[in-house]
């Protein structure tokens, strides 16, 4: 767990953003911080501001107005270029340059900055063992499956030993069991090297799995956020609950009958008994790191406006 | 006409378009290819946008290409003799024939180096890659097939604007045909000229070909 009195790797202060021809802001008056060695899920829906962030995060775009703090730091002209040799990026999309063996993806970032050859290789190397893929260094980036070009990634991202690793839908291209396995893989890094991990995703099972902290975009403001676990048990906001609820499993209702969702620590057979003693039946009980969702069959009368409620 | 006394004239007519089309093919590759780099960089949305000089680029290259070749030949000529002293011959050609292929190039460098995705060079760029290293160590590497395939197509182009120069007296297998075959009206040699211009052409296109698959490995 981090500790609650570490600094901030990042802090968006007010934060606003509208690119040019666009009637509505992409980041409106963002406030959002980022403890050191937190694992930070930032999710929201296409059109949430999620690109916005990362562009900025990336030193790609600045704000209009408001401040990006990286380690303390304003983040500007003047220390874009040390923050972005201490962050780690990986894309949705890989980014892995097809032209170039795999050693040589993962030794870019070091020969952007003159890192001698050797040096660089010996490294990429490492790295590239660390994320399973030692034997690929000659291959070329069309011979790999996409779950290996994201390991590729992930090296590549590594290989200058960043602080902040900053994972943009980094598993949204991929199926769910290779999904599993990068996600996995980036836990276990986070963990060895005392990294800040930022995952960006529209995806809530990558922040149930991953994540300690979670930020809710929506219409580029931030909605709701906290730990992963208190927010997805007591959701506040109606957009939180839309992304709990697109979980919702498909179930025939009886006339009258509604879906309902309870996230509980964990489910015994006191709990199952408390919660169908007025009628309701169990739908499905759907484990995750932060407890269970459980699905209910309520009928009419226990249709209350409990927190979660789905109309049928 | 003998084969014996075709053969040496072909020969020296094939050296000359060599001769011609070699060195202006390199030059126009180097300066189309800054060109095509420029004309990315600054267009607006590029990753220098400057769109006073982009369109003044474009405006160039535009004029360039549309200019017929013959016409270029002649305007040029004071220039050329600039260049090399003299506006007749396969070495006063090589100016014209530059000039002629570099915003050719340039158009062929801009539309390869469009296709370079994105995000690679969004990403480069996050870490933090100079405009230089971006160019050099990313986009026109990944161009490089298509960098291939440009050259390729502009040195077939070349071999034929070659043989144009030679009707100004630029030698070559154009001069060649033109000297003996239209003047003259010996159609052997004609056809021998043509036979040789579609040999140069078809081993260029099979060597570009080859060239731009091998060095593409996506």
């Amino acid at each position: 767990m981090p500790d609650p009195h570490a600094p901030d790797v990042l802090a968006f202060q007010n934060v606003c953003k509208t690119y040019p021809g666009q009637p509505r802001p992409a980041l409106d008056d963002l406030k959002l911080r980022v403890p050191r060695g937190s694992r930070m899920g930032i999710i929201g829906r296409s059109g949430a501001g999620k690109s916005t962030l990362v562009r900025l995060l990336s030193g790609l775009d600045t704000p209009d107005t408001g401040e990006l703090r990286v380690r303390g730091e304003v983040l500007g002209p003047a220390t874009r270029a040390a923050h972005q040799a201490r962050t780690g990026l990986v894309f949705q999309q890989f980014n892995l340059l097809a032209q170039r063996t795999v050693l040589r993806n993962v030794t870019l970032p070091l020969e952007l900055r003159g890192v001698p050859r050797a040096r660089r290789d010996a490294l990429a190397r490492e790295q590239l063992g660390l994320v399973g893929l030692g034997d690929y260094a000659g291959r070329y980036p069309a011979q790999l499956s996409g779950g290996q070009k994201q390991r590729v990634g992930i090296a590549r991202a590594l290989v200058t030993a960043p602080d902040l690793l900053l994972a943009d839908e980094a598993t949204s291209a991929l199926d769910p069991e290779t999904s599993a396995g990068i996600l996995q893989l980036l836990l276990e890094l986070q963990r060895e090297r005392d990294l800040t991990l930022v995952i960006v995703t529209h995806q809530l099972e990558v922040v149930r799995a991953v994540t300690t902290h979670v930020a809710v975009l929506e219409g580029g403001q931030l909605v709701e956020s906290g730990e992963t676990a208190a927010v997805l048990r007591d959701p506040r906001h109606t957009a939180t609950r839309a992304l709990l609820d697109a979980h919702r499993p498909q179930v025939t209702l009886a006339p009258g009958e509604t879906l309902r969702r309870v996230t509980l620590p964990d489910l015994t057979a006191s709990t199952l008994a408390a919660l169908t003693r007025s009628g309701a039946r169990l739908v499905q009980a759907e484990p995750h790191p932060q407890g269970v969702d459980v699905w209910l069959a309520a009928p009419a009368a226990e249709a209350a406006p409990q927190p979660g409620a789905v109309p049928a | 006409m003998t084969w014996e006394t075709l053969w040496p004239l072909l020969a020296q007519g094939t050296l000359d378009t060599l001769w011609m089309v070699v060195p202006a093919a390199l030059c126009a590759q180097l300066l189309g290819t800054a060109l095509g780099v420029l004309l990315t960089l600054t267009r607006p949305g590029g990753l220098h946008p400057l769109p006073p000089l982009f369109r003044a680029l474009d405006a160039i290259v535009n004029v360039g290409r549309s200019l017929p070749f013959i016409i270029l030949l002649v305007l040029l000529i004071p220039f050329t003799r600039l260049i090399t002293g003299t506006s007749i011959g396969a070495t006063a050609a090589i100016v014209p024939l530059t000039v002629a292929a570099i915003p050719f190039v340039a158009r062929l460098v801009d539309g390869a180096l469009k296709d370079v995705p994105h995000g690679v060079v969004d990403a480069a760029r996050a870490m933090g890659a100079t405009t230089a290293q971006t160019v050099f160590k990313v986009l026109l590497p990944e161009a490089r097939p298509a960098l291939i395939h440009a050259f390729t197509v502009m040195v077939v182009s070349l071999i034929g604007y070659s043989a144009m120069a030679g009707a100004i007296g630029g030698g070559g297998l154009g001069d060649l045909a033109i000297r003996y075959g239209y003047q003259r009206f010996e159609t052997g040699v004609m056809f021998a000229t043509v036979a040789a211009l579609l040999v140069l052409v078809q081993l260029t296109q099979w060597a570009g070909d080859r060239a731009a698959a091998r060095s593409d490995h996506r």
